[in-house]
């Protein structure tokens, strides 16, 4: 199978690309409005939010305003990724194009490499919060580490391929003006 | 870049014309107007050796080198603007 141009596993890697940029859409689409109604009801409604059902009921672990800063940060979490993976879709556009070293794709995978450093400056304010909150944050805890190695590393990678495709721009313009 | 293509003069003293060269030697006429405004970065010996073919010269009746020092922006000492 080729690496490049249509039928190539660019193109199948563009299409896992797309699923998972339309997931995160359709995420932020529905959180989205979620926060706006928890924050219409944030004035009226019980200190703790409640939801009945079929005959059982659900209590939030969460006070109502932790409920919705938490709501928040997601939307805001997964619209980082929406961009994200946008900047993606757009770089694999170029592979299935058999053009990968486009000029363009050394801005976009900068702005991928900035955008994974706000991600996970984030997630440290969030973790933070998460501790204020008290022991009803106890469930939500994804881990007690503060600092991920890997997501650094990632972003280091990410950078590091933004160089290689500037070189490689660099040289896809000297192969132009080659006659 | 100090080395100079003369295809201008050449194909004057040919009287014959851009086009009807990249119809001969196989390559288009942008790419020829590329070499002859001096933005190419490179020439293949396969193009020069096509180009005399076609216009019936040496390759020193095309090339030519400017002792003279130049503020062309396509140095290899130019940055490369992609920073």
């Amino acid at each position: 199978m080729r690496a490049l141009g249509p039928e190539s596993v660019s193109s199948f890697l563009k299409i896992a690309v797309d699923v998972v940029y339309a997931a995160a859409c359709i995420a932020v689409a529905v959180v989205g409005p979620l926060c706006l109604v928890m924050l219409v009801y944030l004035p009226f409604g019980p200190a703790v939010p409640r939801l009945s059902l079929g005959g059982h009921l659900w209590v939030s672990p969460l006070p109502t305003l932790a409920l919705v800063a938490v709501l928040l940060v997601v939307e805001a979490y997964v619209g980082c990724l929406v961009v994200i993976l946008n900047r993606i879709r757009r770089i694999m556009e170029t592979l299935v194009r058999g053009d990968p070293f486009h000029p363009d794709n050394v801005a976009r995978l900068r702005w991928v490499g900035a955008a994974m450093v706000g991600l996970e400056a984030a997630a440290y304010g969030v973790r933070a919060l998460l501790d204020q909150v008290g022991p009803h944050s106890a469930a939500l805890r994804a881990s007690d580490g503060w600092f991920n190695p890997t997501a650094w590393f990632a972003v280091l990678v990410v950078f590091v391929l933004a160089e290689v495709f500037r070189e490689g721009a660099r040289l896809r313009r000297d192969s132009e003006l080659t006659i | 870049m100090t080395i100079r293509v003369r295809l201008d003069r050449v194909l004057y003293e040919r009287r014959m014309s851009l086009s009807e060269l990249a119809d001969r030697v196989g390559i288009t006429v942008a790419n020829l107007q590329i070499l002859k405004s001096g933005r190419a970065r490179a020439l293949r010996i396969s193009t020069l050796d096509a180009l005399c073919r076609a216009l019936d010269c040496q390759p020193g009746d095309l090339l030519g080198f400017d002792h003279s020092p130049t503020d062309d922006p396509d140095s290899p000492d130019a940055e490369d603007g992609l920073d």
